[in-house]
């Protein structure tokens, strides 16, 4: 991200919306691709566009909506693939999306597990270019979770709210 | 899940032309063309049945329709007004389609990627089928997934 300006802190109110998806990447990565990672301070999201050129994207449903994008640079990808797939997959290979869709999947389950509340998951989007942009939901924050690792830095966006009625 | 393409376009037919008074006419997948940029909205469908609703649409059709709904010249129209159209739009498709489906299922918040250049895939998921028609001589297009993994490989 080429952001000159600090970004605004997340909310402490999202702090326990935000914390297990944190706990989560460190978890994930060690244990499904070999590779530790460091978890920065998180900040809202202050432009559209996507953080990096691989998105993986989840939907929340039922008593927390939203949406969690898995956002990896395009080295960084390549690399954490090959590490959780144990071989290398071109960008173009089905495998690959299929990788990156699946990653997001385990964030985003492990840290639903600690998020208090029941919610469903749904399939993995994902996306892979550039020059577009995922929007949020204009009714949460986003808040970016900048996360890096020994092949390139990647990110995620947590934009999700617990809805008191359900 | 047995796909009906008839069912689809008549639900999103309906939609077209009760909400935006846009006639449209259906198309033969052949006859759509790539373009340049498309807004692409992916709402997910849980509980019951799980899959996912993705539509695709053009940005000519998407100011259109977000100058109708919102009341506002398109010349005035900005992306988030498309991107909030496209979205209302597959919202009332999903709630029409899950009056399709079995007992209970629920529509996640849509999922909304607007530009050009990109790929997506939904994975972890098979295409049921896909609708195609034309709205103001642009295409649009409707595809139904449906999941194929259990989410207990995430927890």
């Amino acid at each position: 991200m080429s952001d000159t300006q600090t970004p605004p802190e997340a909310p402490v109110a999202a702090s326990k919306l935000i914390l297990p998806f944190m706990d989560a990447v460190r978890q994930v990565f060690k244990k499904m691709a070999g590779v530790d990672t460091t978890v920065n301070r998180p900040h809202l999201k202050t432009q559209a566009s996507a953080s990096y050129d691989v998105c993986g994207i989840i939907g929340f449903s039922g008593q927390i909506t939203g949406s969690v994008v898995v956002s990896f640079s395009d080295s960084a990808a390549e690399k954490l693939i090959e590490a959780f797939a144990g071989m290398k997959l071109d960008r173009s290979h089905p495998d690959f999306a299929d990788a990156v869709g699946e990653l997001a999947n385990m964030i985003a389950g492990s840290a639903k597990q600690h998020l208090g509340a029941t919610a469903s998951i749904s399939v993995p989007s994902v996306v892979i270019g550039k020059g577009y942009t995922v929007a949020n939901m204009s009714n949460a924050p986003c808040v970016v979770i900048p996360c890096g690792s020994p092949y390139g830095e990647f990110a995620v966006e947590v934009s999700i709210r617990q809805n008191r009625s359900s | 899940m047995n796909f009906n393409p008839e069912e689809i376009y008549q639900i999103a037919s309906t939609i077209w032309e009760a909400q935006l008074e846009l006639p449209v006419e259906l198309l033969k997948i052949a006859e759509i063309e790539d373009r340049k940029r498309s807004i692409v909205v992916c709402v997910q469908i849980s509980g019951a049945w799980k899959g996912a609703i993705v539509l695709d649409c053009p940005p000519q059709v998407a100011r259109h329709a977000a100058s109708i709904m919102f009341a506002a010249e398109p010349a005035n129209v900005t992306v988030s007004d498309m991107q909030d159209a496209v979205a209302e739009l597959v919202n009332m498709i999903g709630g029409n389609f899950k009056s399709l489906l079995p007992e209970t299922c629920f529509l996640a918040l849509p999922e909304v990627i607007e530009g050009g250049n990109y790929s997506i895939r939904a994975t972890g998921s098979r295409r049921l089928g896909q609708v195609d028609f034309a709205c103001e001589g642009e295409s649009v297009s409707i595809a139904i997934l449906e999941k194929l993994l259990d989410e207990a490989a995430a927890a």
